[in-house]
């Protein structure tokens, strides 16, 4: 890894951290409901920089982001962990494989996904344990987890589409 | 506009994804209680104070005390009888298996209810009660 890739990385994560901090500050009408804007930082550096990037800032996000909190090894960080690792690894597995299948929306509606999806699998063996309780909620969680991914994945793709632009405008800056 | 931009940059894909995903999303939402039906569960009270939830699903045997000793309540196949009772004449006990509905004996304090537990067809309610 090039020194630059590494400030690359660190700043990332410095703002997807920043997000993810924000974030927790918002109210918000459901507990468990989530913008989850830090993956509009995973979306970008996957698009910018590739998928090992894009998992790097996630892991770094998660880790700094419990232990800021005071949640390191407990539940909060294992769901965490568990669902912002599925949605960066399934993203960026999709994105290498097909580029130009999915737009940065797409992207982050499925990141969005399989986020949700891990964290009620986990939830469930962790700590429900009862079946009936998850079936009620995922229908719920998919269809919120469609409408902020689609916002987050529209403010990603603004994001990629300025960064390309003022990279080209101004060169070897970094 | 960006916005205008940022939608022509959308790709077929990711339309079908999202719709697809809201139908279902929708669709599992509005049927999921009709997919899955509430059981309904078993209540005992003593005294009016509730003792006892219970799923009817599992099949057992509970001992309850009230002022006059044990009523036995019996669980199984979704039903609920008492089996067993300290009252004289035993008038519970013949009431028999019950799939809805209460059964009663008075003279121990037992108030055994089945059904689903919402507002309407719980036994008592506090201004009867």
């Amino acid at each position: 890894m090039q020194l630059q890739d590494k400030y690359r990385i660190a700043i990332l994560s410095a703002y997807a951290l920043g997000l993810h901090g924000f974030e927790s500050l918002l109210p918000s009408p459901i507990p468990w409901l989530r913008l989850g804007l830090a993956n509009i930082i995973t979306i970008t550096t996957l698009f910018l920089y590739g998928t090992g990037a894009a998992v790097t800032v996630t892991l770094i996000r998660v880790v700094l982001g419990s232990l800021f909190a005071g949640t390191f090894p407990g539940p909060a960080f294992i769901l965490s962990l568990g669902g912002g690792l599925a949605s960066a690894l399934v993203m960026g597995s999709i994105f290498s494989v097909a580029p130009r299948l999915f737009s940065a929306i797409g992207l982050s509606i499925i990141g969005a996904l399989f986020h949700n999806l891990v964290q009620l699998v986990i939830a469930y063996f962790l700590f429900i344990q009862k079946i009936e309780a998850v079936l009620l909620i995922t229908p719920l969680m998919v269809l919120l987890g469609t409408l902020t991914g689609t916002a987050n994945g529209a403010v990603s793709g603004l994001l990629i589409k300025n960064l390309k632009i003022s990279g080209q405008k101004v060169q070897n800056v970094d | 506009m960006n916005l205008r931009i940022l939608l022509n940059t959308t790709t077929p894909a990711d339309k079908v994804l999202f719709s697809l995903l809201i139908i279902v999303s929708l669709s599992g939402y509005l049927f999921a209680d009709k997919l899955l039906p509430e059981n309904p569960s078993v209540r005992i009270e003593v005294n009016g104070k509730p003792v006892y939830i219970l799923r009817v699903t599992e099949n057992r045997t509970v001992p309850v005390k009230g002022p006059h000793g044990y009523t036995y309540v019996e669980i199984k196949d979704q039903r609920v009888r008492i089996s067993g009772s300290p009252c004289a004449n035993k008038l519970c006990v013949q009431q028999g298996w019950i799939s809805s509905g209460a059964l009663v004996c008075l003279p121990n304090r037992v108030v055994v209810t089945i059904g689903k537990q919402t507002e309407e067809n719980m036994p008592v309610d506090a201004i009867t009660g």
